[in-house]
């Protein structure tokens, strides 16, 4: 990205001037590019890797009581029907449908006194993706809805493109909270808008049409420069809408002439054995081709993934549809990112927006339950086969070391570099500090 | 209108002391300081303002100035404190819940939507959200639980006190500490019994919200003080427990302890204090700082002018210049029709010289069929024309009860009486088919007062409104009048009929409630027949106050590309109008003009302001709130899409409609399409104007710069571009119809010289040059947004 479009998105006069300054010495260095490698260096994680984010959101709220904090000894209203399994880490165990994730437990750790304030699907997908509880005036119907820019983001906003891929994917689709709140334009993420699961599956107007040859496309691009006047004009300055078609026209041009990105959305090239290890399904194949961003210099892939909201019929869906399917994709992605050696510089997150109710219902359901749920999470320098913090007996509530959305951010930003006390600034100058005060996982880093 | 900074008038001058029983002997030391600072930074930023530096100052004077005014200002309020507490320190203290608890509940945020207050409550601790129901809220902390919350024999020991002061783990942190004022009240009250109160306490009437309005210069501060009056008279200030919010946080925020901060931008923000359920609004006005050039001399087209040029010179903004005659062409077709201009319409008015000319290209406009397909669109959003819900026979004679009143011009008062009264077969009212997309008589009511009100009620179905006047019982009456509404299988076929009681049940008090309207005391009519005939005269009446208001804002920010109240569906107290005087106006037209709907599009395409350039001048560029210039709008999806169609040549079909319709003319929102969803059509499941999402996304520039789709249409044998390539064999002539096909205008000399080149650099393959130059052209700024 120009260092035009960075000024126009909200550093001051006075940072532009620093950036000026440090130009006079001669160091080529953007002012975002200058705060990070002061941030990288005071940080110890961040020192050898450059660590990528994959984050798996399962939408709707996963019962983590049923997959990775059992209750054997509660009462069957609360415990359910699955059974608890030993995994590769002695005294941890997970639910009997996760029997693959079980093997792959020494890749990642559980957090089981995770937990925050609101049970409402748009609220909450807001905080656990931005770290920032909504405020007033939150409309969840928006898409996006966000008063707080996404991790995702942030993380492209302050670390930029590794290569000719965007920084920021989400896949298949848009994520309601995933958007870059006062960031603006050159922050959002590339949506794919299409299912890796789907057999014909491509990203849709990522290439120019086959009959154009590369000399007419660059004629073409050259052209449409000349024409749009109002490119040049200050009526893209000073209209807010046509701003973002400005950035966004920039980025498609990017995309589309990248040969990393149209290698990495060529899904096919994969092994077939690896993809029928994925699972040949939306989830499967979308862990995959997260892997396949990843390498190709994606820092933060947001899976979308739907529908955990379980009411109904908890149990059945669960072991007959959801679970075999998780367990075969994250089990595969944790495995496949070892062997490649890439685990130690992918962080991989998997939560929804909150858990589901210790309590089943009338329906053989859980319901919405924020207060205390699991959060999986390993890779990119967190160490694995451990379970941090414990629920109490009927996994109500944390017992001990409670964490949640703002400690997830702080230790998030923390294993990318990024100092999660650093602040952004509104385009009105209001200072944001990226984690609102929270703590980083101790015990995870 | 905010009145003008006067830098010699100092603020607040009257300034009111807190409840005194609030600084009893042991409390005074807790809550002294902070009215001091309040008094002494208000006269500093007076003094900041005096001296006519808008900047800081420098630290040391500032630190110096401050240190003086604040010391004296202890002094003088320390002494009056002084006296006045020993002529009310015997008096006991008698509590009243709500008046005395229920604020810091609200303060500190025990009972918002994300905590106690939530339906569920949080950790089996429920309160009232924003603490509507006292009654409620009170047995929840003196009954439930065991009456472990409150100890009277051991305040200090109750789990209320010992959660809030963070003596025991509380998931919400620590919320008042031990020892403050706030935290002594909350004891004394345990230790007084927790008595709820008698009915006869006086409760909070009304809060004042001073200054009221307030010119202010750029990264100016200015403290916000809040009284609240009781119904005996007597006056409180609250300032440190009311809530606040800025409604434009671009031009003004506002910190927790009522402090309003100008940011760097020209505008005008609305602060609005909320204590209790009363809620008031400041305004701030910020203009722009650099020191003033004489304001333009422009012509009044009309009224709206007027009110607009207030405005501006209050902000020492100027406006835009006047738009050609190829701006505006593009702009009225797309604004009034949702359709471009083919080449021969634009050479047609281009040449046209006759002085009103633009005002009859509006009364042409207001004639085409195009007219009624594209509002029908616009309306059969808000007013869910949902296939899915009614079933593609019933939805499509919903959709054409929609377009016939549009088309035949019916006055929009009629229009909506029509549409509330719908009764009978509904075959042969296929309006009633509105009140068969609702399964909650409750909800009929709110989107009714959503779309031609513009006001919500819908959060007053459960609690209070946080930030209007709006109690649950306001929601039942309004309930009360659709109760009757219920539908039968007869001859004729499906019935829409009234049957039963007019009342509404309050789940909450169990109270039936009888229909009166918004606002109404009492309930209103008398009997339940005629009831929605009632209601319905009642909401198109020109003395309601939302409705002709509703229907100017609505068309404005269809046209001007802003709202005057900014969501256009969520017109209440706290989030005023931008240009007050010009909303009354307009809503005075609406009136006037007997709620004619293309009278009014006459009236605001004729004003200057409508007519501005989208070009801004060096004061303007910043203002996107004030109409001092054109905003640019993204092209709505269909339109878009029916551009697309009608500068390649080559059409579109759509499932379900005959081939040749245009994407405006498709009645329903539910027929699968990419390119439609992709640029934000709604879905029709609100009756919210946010459903259409104009939003920009890399997948829509990709979409536009290479899908086979648009490909196609450039391509095409039958094509615009083929055939233009073929008819002009001459490239200045080919260039000239390009620009008019895509842009409704002749290309400027520097833009046909280009085009020339390009076409002539390419001699043999003068085809392909053109698609090229018609790919960019469509791919432009100037193409996707109406300017």
């Amino acid at each position: 990205m120009s260092r035009y479009v960075q000024h126009c998105n909200g550093i001051n006069r006075r940072d532009f001037l620093r950036v000026g300054a440090v130009g006079l010495l001669g160091i080529e260095l953007s002012l975002p590019a200058l705060l990070e490698r002061q941030a990288r260096a005071a940080s110890p994680a961040g020192q050898q890797r450059d660590v990528s984010v994959i984050w798996i959101f399962l939408k709707g709220g996963m019962s983590t009581i049923d997959t990775f904090d059992l209750k054997p000894d509660a009462p069957s209203d609360i415990r359910g029907e699955f059974k608890s399994i030993p995994t590769r880490i002695p005294g941890v165990h997970v639910s009997e449908h996760l029997p693959k994730i079980a093997g792959q437990m020494d890749k990642l750790s559980l957090v089981r006194s995770f937990g925050h304030r609101n049970a409402d699907h748009g609220p909450a997908d807001h905080y656990m993706l931005t770290g920032y509880h909504p405020i007033a005036g939150f409309n969840p119907n928006l898409k996006p809805n966000n008063q707080y820019p996404s991790f995702g983001s942030v993380i492209g906003h302050k670390l930029g493109a590794r290569s000719s891929v965007p920084p920021y994917v989400c896949l298949p689709i848009l994520h309601a909270s995933a958007g870059s709140a006062f960031l603006g334009p050159s922050a959002v993420p590339f949506v794919i808008e299409s299912d890796p699961g789907a057999p014909s599956f491509s990203v849709p107007d990522l290439a120019p049409p086959m009959a154009l040859e590369a000399s007419r496309l660059a004629a073409r691009r050259e052209l449409l420069g000349q024409v749009d006047r109002y490119q040049r004009r200050a009526e893209v300055k000073a209209n807010s809408a046509a701003r973002s078609v400005s950035v966004f026209s920039q980025k498609a041009f990017d995309l589309m002439t990248s040969p990393e990105a149209k290698k990495a959305f060529d899904i096919a090239q994969e092994p077939e054995k690896l993809r029928d290890e994925y699972g040949r399904h939306t989830l499967g194949q979308s862990c995959l081709m997260a892997r396949r961003l990843v390498e190709a210099g994606v820092r933060c892939v947001m899976v979308d993934h739907s529908n955990w909201d379980t009411h109904y019929d908890n149990f059945t869906i669960l072991k007959s549809q959801l679970l075999p399917k998780f367990d075969a994709a994250i089990a595969t992605l944790f495995r496949d990112l070892a062997d490649r050696g890439r685990l130690d510089s992918t962080l991989v997150i998997l939560s929804g927006e909150f858990g589901r109710t210790p309590r089943i219902n009338k329906d053989a359901g859980r319901d919405h339950w924020s207060k205390c749920f699991t959060l999986a999470i390993g890779g990119g320098g967190i160490q694995g086969g451990r379970a941090v913090g414990t629920s109490d007996a009927w996994a109500q509530e944390p017992a001990d070391n409670p964490y949640g959305p703002e400690d997830l951010a702080a230790t998030l930003y923390h294993l990318l570099g990024i100092d999660p006390k650093a602040e952004l600034r509104t385009p009105e100058g209001r200072p944001i500090a990226l984690s609102s005060g929270g703590r980083i996982i101790r015990e995870l880093v | 209108m905010p009145q003008e900074h006067d830098p010699t008038r100092l603020w607040p001058v009257d300034f009111l002391v807190p409840d005194l029983r609030d600084f009893g002997p042991r409390n005074f030391g807790g809550g002294f300081f902070e009215p001091a600072l309040r008094i002494s930074l208000a006269l500093a930023t007076s003094e900041r303002l005096r001296s006519g530096q808008n900047r800081a100052l420098p630290a040391q004077t500032a630190s110096l100035c401050m240190k003086r005014i604040a010391g004296l200002a202890s002094l003088v309020l320390a002494f009056e404190l002084l006296i006045l507490q020993s002529l009310h320190a015997r008096e006991p203290r008698s509590f009243n819940f709500e008046n005395d608890i229920t604020p810091f509940l609200n303060r500190f945020g025990c009972n918002s939507s994300s905590c106690h207050g939530k339906a569920e409550g949080q950790n089996g601790f429920k309160l009232s959200v924003f603490g509507y129901d006292p009654a409620a809220d009170h047995k929840a902390l003196t009954m439930e639980s065991r009456g472990r919350r409150v100890f009277p024999a051991a305040p200090e020991e109750s789990l209320l006190l010992q959660k809030i002061s963070g003596a025991m783990p509380h998931g919400g942190g620590t919320r008042i500490r031990a020892g403050t004022p706030e935290y002594l009240i909350v004891r004394d009250w345990i230790a007084a019994g927790t008595p709820f109160g008698h009915a006869s306490d006086p409760r909070v009437k009304e809060i004042e919200l001073t200054p009221t309005e307030r010119v202010l210069p750029m990264q100016a501060r200015q403290p916000l003080r809040v009284t609240a009056i009781y119904s005996d008279g007597r006056r409180v200030d609250v300032t440190h427990l009311a809530q606040f919010q800025s409604n434009n946080e671009v031009v003004a925020r506002v910190d927790d302890e009522g402090w309003v901060s100008a940011a760097d931008i020209p505008g005008q923000a609305a602060i609005m204090a909320r204590y209790l359920s009363a809620v008031a609004v400041c305004q701030i006005l910020v203009p722009r700082q650099e020191s003033p050039a004489p304001f333009p001399q422009l012509p009044e087209f009309n009224f709206i002018d007027r009110f607009v040029d207030i405005k501006l010179r209050k902000l020492n903004i100027h406006p835009s210049e006047l738009a050609d005659d190829a701006e505006f062409l593009r702009r009225v077709y797309l604004d009034v029709i949702g359709t471009l201009p083919t080449p021969a319409e634009a050479r047609r008015f281009l040449v046209d010289r006759r002085l009103d000319r633009r005002a009859r290209l509006v009364d042409e406009l207001l004639a085409r069929p195009e007219y009624a397909d594209y509002w029908a669109l616009r309306w059969a959003d808000v007013l869910r024309v949902d296939r899915q819900v009614l079933g593609h026979k019933d939805a499509y004679a919903y959709y054409s009860w929609i377009r016939k009143r549009l088309a035949s011009n019916t006055p929009f008062d009629l229009m909506v009486r029509e549409l509330i009264t719908a009764e009978g077969p509904i075959e042969e009212t296929p309006q009633a088919n509105f009140y068969r997309l609702f399964a909650k008589p409750g909800e009929m009511a709110s989107t009714l007062s959503q779309v031609f009100l513009g006001v919500r009620i819908a959060c007053a179905e459960c609690h209070h409104h946080p930030f209007d006047r709006w109690s649950q019982s306001d929601y039942y009456g309004m309930q009360a009048f659709f109760q009757p509404v219920n539908r039968k299988k007869g001859p004729a076929g499906e019935m829409l009929l009234a049957s039963g009681k007019a009342e509404a049940r309050n789940p909450r008090t169990g109270e039936m409630v009888r229909p009166h309207p918004l606002g109404a005391a009492r309930p209103h009519p008398e009997t339940d027949t005629e009831l929605r005939r009632t209601l319905a005269a009642w909401f198109t009446a020109p003395d309601n106050p939302w409705f002709a208001k509703n229907l100017a804002n609505r068309m404005v920010a269809h046209f001007l590309g802003r709202g005057l109240v900014e969501p256009v569906d969520d017109v209440r107290a706290t989030n005023p109008p931008s240009n007050p005087e010009l909303l009354d106006a307009l809503a005075r037209q609406v009136v006037e003009v007997d709620f004619d709907l293309k009278q009014m599009i006459r009236t605001i395409t004729r004003s200057r302001t409508y007519q501005l350039s989208s070009q801004p001048n060096d004061t303007n560029a910043q203002d996107e709130q004030n109409y001092s210039r054109t905003l640019l709008k993204r092209l709505p999806a269909e339109v878009l899409l029916d551009a697309v169609c009608q500068t390649t040549g080559i059409g579109e079909k759509f499932a379900g409609v005959p081939a040749g319709y245009r994407a405006i003319q498709v009645w329903d929102s539910d027929v699968s399409h990419y390119f439609l969803k992709l640029f934000g059509r709604p879905v029709r499941k609100t009756a919210c104007e946010c459903e259409r999402n104009a939003e920009a996304s890399i997948a829509q520039v990709l979409h536009l710069l290479n899908s086979p789709q648009i490909h196609f249409k450039l391509t095409h044998e039958e094509g615009a571009i083929a055939r233009l390539t073929s008819s002009c064999s001459d490239n200045v002539n080919l260039a000239d119809e390009l620009y008019l096909t895509f842009y409704s205008r002749f290309p400027a000399t520097e833009e046909r010289q280009c085009a020339e080149k390009y076409l002539a650099e390419r001699g043999r393959d003068r085809r392909h040059a053109a698609e090229d130059l018609a790919w960019s052209l469509l791919n432009s700024l100037e193409f996707v947004f109406n300017h």
